[in-house]
């Protein structure tokens, strides 16, 4: 068996922890229950769900029904009296993750945690561990404890010599455990990643990828490993590369070193509660996210250049049409203000909109720039810019004081608006202001 | 009527929508993770799933205060209250057991 000289690559002790069934054990505690035991799904209901959209599943249900989350809808929920259905909490569930982080943070610095999503975490343990227990494994014990002792709520963890082995750990073993730990070392990367025969269970290996390594010969990790590199640079790129080190369990990324975006974008999409067919209403919800970017542009003190709309038709209209949608992109002068940004976003849509049905919107600025003062316009009068910055501002703080729905523009009351429904919303469900 | 009294009235009164063949009652939980009690509006058709929606927390951690808001709410709803992780745990006036078995998913 081929095998490589790890000596050069880092040695660490990463541990990447993932809250069982976040969602919906959150909500067995809260009601009491355990969450292992009882058959509960979170279901949220909002009006673009198409009747109910299952956000998580307790493990029980999980292996009862065989229920997706995300994926599964009302109409795939059986009809068991044992059944336990419950609306969404978002600001619950966010509340939840900040304490799970808060105890993480008794084990390890700062630098060393890095919340990977409202559920998932990596921690660098290197420095920590030995004051905390004999072994890795007892320590991720000792936090699988505190948590479960603290706020009642399941963890698995995934150990490994670096992230991506950590990661690895726990999306192919630590879930399938009794004890809930995954381990996936230097040592054990041919027992443990390359036995892996299902590419799509691997993290970073979706559908579409497994695809195009098919087409190269590769169906399992073991062939992955043993791929030529250079072919895999040539037919997929910087991500090939990638791909063949994830098959060797290598990542060198740090922690401590966090690398953020290289360019910041903002933006908000939504999903349509019906076809929207008549362009007054689509220009009406058009106009209310575009309300809603300038927005938080202005809560981030940011300035965009370059604004985008996009559309995604209905599933007709993108059977007819042949594209799922378009994106259409314009650059603009910097600027934060409600008015350039909607009537930009509804030219674009005039423009390019040639009268499919929609069942997606979305809107992203780029090109951001902090604002350091007001750029004025020679061509309108002083006064009536900066009132007009004012008014804006002044919008926002009687919505961040009272919220969002006490002080709505009357194209909101139009047929089609949307925003005082979603104002509630966080990440599109219950749940909390959308607006900050 | 005190403010949580009249919150768990008011929500109930938007979720509660009388159909045939129904059952309906509320849910106390005593939440020792957090250190507060929750309250759920629990409905279920016959031989359908349970519906839960959440109608208010109580943050003050207080046997003696949770009875009170008990019998004040019984003065305004029939719906039957069930109790869960209050096991082993009495009314502090009335000093009768609040709930007799640990429920099957605790």
């Amino acid at each position: 068996m081929q095998t490589l000289d790890y000596r050069k690559e880092p040695h660490g002790v990463y541990f990447l922890i993932d809250n069982k069934s976040f969602y919906a054990s959150c909500e067995c505690v809260e009601r009491g229950y355990n969450p292992l035991k009882v058959p509960l799904v979170v279901m949220s209901e909002t009006d673009n769900t198409n009747g109910g959209l299952v956000l998580a599943t307790s493990p029980e249900a999980k292996q009862l029904y065989h229920l997706q989350a995300n994926v599964s809808r009302q109409r795939d929920l059986p009809n068991d009296p044992q059944l336990v259905v419950v609306p969404p909490r978002m600001n619950l569930y966010i509340k939840r993750n900040l304490q799970i982080n808060a105890i993480f943070n008794r084990f390890v610095a700062d630098c060393d945690l890095l919340p990977y999503s409202i559920d998932e975490s990596i921690l660098d343990l290197t420095h920590s561990w030995q004051l905390f227990g004999d072994s890795p494994r007892a320590v991720a014990k000792r936090i699988q404890h505190t948590i479960r002792h603290e706020l009642g709520l399941y963890t698995t963890v995934g150990i490994g010599d670096n992230p991506v082995q950590a990661k690895l750990a726990l999306d192919l073993y630590a879930k399938h455990t009794p004890d809930l730990i995954g381990e996936i070392h230097y040592h054990t990367v041919p027992q443990t990643i390359w036995s892996v025969q299902d590419l799509t269970s691997v993290w970073s290996i979706g559908h579409r990828t497994a695809k195009r390594l098919n087409r190269l010969g590769i169906h399992n990790m073991n062939d992955l490993a043993h791929a030529n590199p250079y072919l895999l640079k040539q037919q997929l790129g910087l991500m090939g590369m990638q791909l063949f080190a994830v098959a060797w369990g290598i990542d060198r990324s740090q922690v401590s070193e966090q690398t953020g975006p290289k360019e910041a974008s903002l933006g908000n999409s939504q999903v349509l509660p019906h076809d929207y067919t008549q362009p007054k209403e689509i220009e009406t919800v058009i106009k209310e996210i575009g309300e809603q970017v300038a927005s938080r542009l202005r809560h981030h003190h940011q300035l965009t250049s370059a604004v985008s709309l996009s559309v995604g038709f209905a599933y007709a209209a993108s059977t007819t049409d042949g594209r799922a949608g378009w994106t259409q992109a314009v650059r603009i002068d910097p600027t934060d203000s409600d008015p350039v940004l909607t009537q930009t976003l509804l030219q674009l849509f005039r423009q390019y909109w040639d009268g499919q049905a929609i069942r997606n919107l979305a809107v992203y600025t780029s090109k951001l720039s902090p604002k350091q003062g007001q750029q004025l316009n020679l061509f309108t009068g002083v006064e009536q810019q900066v009132k007009a910055d004012r008014i804006a501002l002044v919008v926002d703080r009687v919505r961040a004081r009272f919220g969002f729905t006490k002080l709505v523009y009357t194209s909101s009351l139009l047929p089609g608006g949307t925003a005082i429904r979603r104002a509630s919303l966080v990440g599109g469900h219950n749940g909390g202001n959308a607006y900050e | 009527m005190n403010k949580d009294v009249r919150i768990i009235n008011d929500r109930l009164a938007a979720q509660f929508k009388p159909v045939s063949q129904s059952r309906y009652w509320l849910q106390i939980v005593d939440n020792h993770y957090g250190g507060y009690y929750n309250i759920f509006f629990n409905h279920q058709r016959k031989w359908q799933r349970l519906r839960s929606i959440p109608l208010h927390t109580i943050k003050t951690y207080d046997l003696a205060y949770l009875e009170t808001v008990v019998h004040d709410l019984q003065q305004l709803t029939q719906l039957t209250i069930v109790y869960d992780g209050f096991t082993d745990q009495y009314w502090p006036q009335s000093q009768r057991l609040i709930q007799r078995k640990k429920h099957g998913y605790e």
